[in-house]
């Protein structure tokens, strides 16, 4: 009878340490991109210039080029470290969600609302990266035209809520997971990231709006 | 105005082949300073003696009488119905083994927890009864104390979604236990023993951070602190370990 040997050797490694660090790396290197993508989004209501300059900036220093698709590597590994914690087996879903619902409390219930959230980002952020990334440079009038043409109106105003509400549980789940938020000052915080994530959606939809109203 | 409280419990007997999971309802006067030990010692002193549940201390010390209340894994003893409203789930706790109704085997979880943890201090020295005590820092003791004060009653691991989904998760408890050992300089484990120990996915990494062990501890232990600490602490032997540099 063959004996499995490997079975004496100590698995001495400190492999689930190093995933879970990249898991909060590349989340918090996320977070940073998501909250710059506003700024360049956003400083479309500044003017159509503003956002032009901004944008044609990124692209003479190769920061769309090259920085754009290392986005879209860091985004598919974020989600491919996370996923390790996320049930895909319908026995634990059925327990996770049959265990939000007995017991009641806030930050479970958000930890579902960070997994489902993942899995819509993941399908419909992949699908706008390709869409920006492969018809450089980024224009307000190219963006502008993509909105009013309806469907993508539609596309962007379901990822612009999923998008923040997933930046804002995780911000504050790596806060309080790495112990930068202690429990006094939890509950200020929570409220503090609900009131970020707010502003957010809001710029947001300020922005989509005003795409709407570009002359293109 | 006394209420009249519905109770919703839990009944199953493993031990009997005839016995079915289902709930069974009772109603009760709700009495002054009412607690769920006091109404379940009445239901089945005057409504059905063949429920089964768990007590001992009734102050909140010995950690036996926990239970599903209205979806909350807490004590019984230490619940007030007048917290509750007027009716009353009871469920047993998730996770430890069913003994019967309202009644878990924790005790033999713990057991391998602290087995699995090494919970005690390891220690070269040789005990001389002869001599006093080493000291220790008054700060310190309380320190270690506050997390010493674990009941051991598997509310955390019961409220902890990665717990139910995932038997081999150590658990706030455990991870707790550990950080205690952590301080106490008596123990001379290192950093690399205590990294094997829950360094993993087992222990602090498999921890997803969702709170429900610290919003549910029935003794109010700094469970979200000490999984922050000890994550961070872990984290950096990891990358100590990776220049050579972990002791």
């Amino acid at each position: 009878m063959a004996i499995d040997t490997t079975i004496y050797v100590r698995p001495q490694s400190g492999i689930s340490a190093y995933l879970d660090w990249l898991q909060m790396l590349t989340g918090a290197g996320l977070i940073l991109f998501m909250w710059s993508h506003m700024i360049l989004v956003a400083s479309v209501n500044l003017g159509v210039g503003a956002m032009n300059t901004l944008a044609k900036f990124f692209e003479d220093y190769y920061m769309a080029q090259v920085g754009g698709p290392m986005i879209g590597i860091t985004f598919l590994l974020h989600f491919a470290l996370a996923a390790r914690k996320v049930p895909f087996r319908t026995e634990q879903q059925s327990t996770i969600w049959k265990h939000s619902k007995m017991l009641h409390h806030k930050d479970t219930w958000l930890w579902m609302v960070q997994a489902v959230t993942a899995m819509i980002i993941l399908i419909m952020g992949a699908i706008h990266m390709w869409t920006v990334l492969t018809d450089l440079p980024i224009t307000a009038q190219k963006s502008a035209a993509r909105i009013q043409g309806g469907f993508w109106l539609v596309f962007y105003l379901i990822l612009l809520p999923m998008v923040e509400l997933h930046v804002g549980i995780g911000f504050y789940r790596i806060a309080v997971k790495w112990g930068f938020i202690k429990r006094k000052t939890r509950h200020g915080f929570d409220g503090f990231e609900n009131i970020l994530t707010m502003i957010f959606i809001a710029i947001g939809l300020i922005t989509i709006v005003r795409f709407m109203l570009i002359k293109v | 105005m006394t209420r009249r409280l519905t109770f919703n419990i839990f009944r199953y007997n493993p031990q009997d082949p005839t016995s079915v999971p289902h709930t069974d309802t009772y109603a009760l006067e709700e009495a002054e300073r009412m607690t769920l030990y006091i109404a379940l010692t009445k239901i089945r002193e005057e409504q059905d003696s063949s429920l089964i549940f768990d007590f001992c201390c009734r102050a909140g010390i010995c950690g036996a009488c926990a239970m599903v209340i209205n979806g909350r894994p807490g004590l019984a003893c230490k619940t007030l119905t007048k917290d509750l409203p007027d009716e009353i789930t009871l469920m047993p706790l998730p996770v430890f083994k069913l003994v019967g109704d309202l009644s878990v085997d924790t005790g033999t979880w713990f057991r391998a927890m602290n087995e699995k943890v090494e919970s005690w201090v390891h220690s070269s020295k040789k005990m001389d009864p002869t001599v006093q005590e080493e000291r220790m820092d008054n700060a310190l003791a309380e320190e270690i104390y506050e997390l010493e004060r674990c009941v051991e009653c598997g509310c955390c691991v019961a409220a902890c979604g990665t717990a139910n989904m995932r038997p081999d998760f150590l658990g706030a408890t455990a991870l707790n236990r550990i950080a205690r050992f952590i301080m106490d300089p008596r123990d001379e484990r290192t950093e690399k023993e205590y990294f094997e120990i829950v360094g993993t996915d087992e222990g602090i990494f498999g921890c997803m951070g969702l709170l429900a062990c610290e919003d549910v501890c029935p003794k109010q232990l700094p469970l979200q602190d000490q999984l922050g600490i000890l994550r961070r602490k872990m984290g950096w032997t990891a990358v100590k370990q990776l220049f050579g540099l972990a002791k």
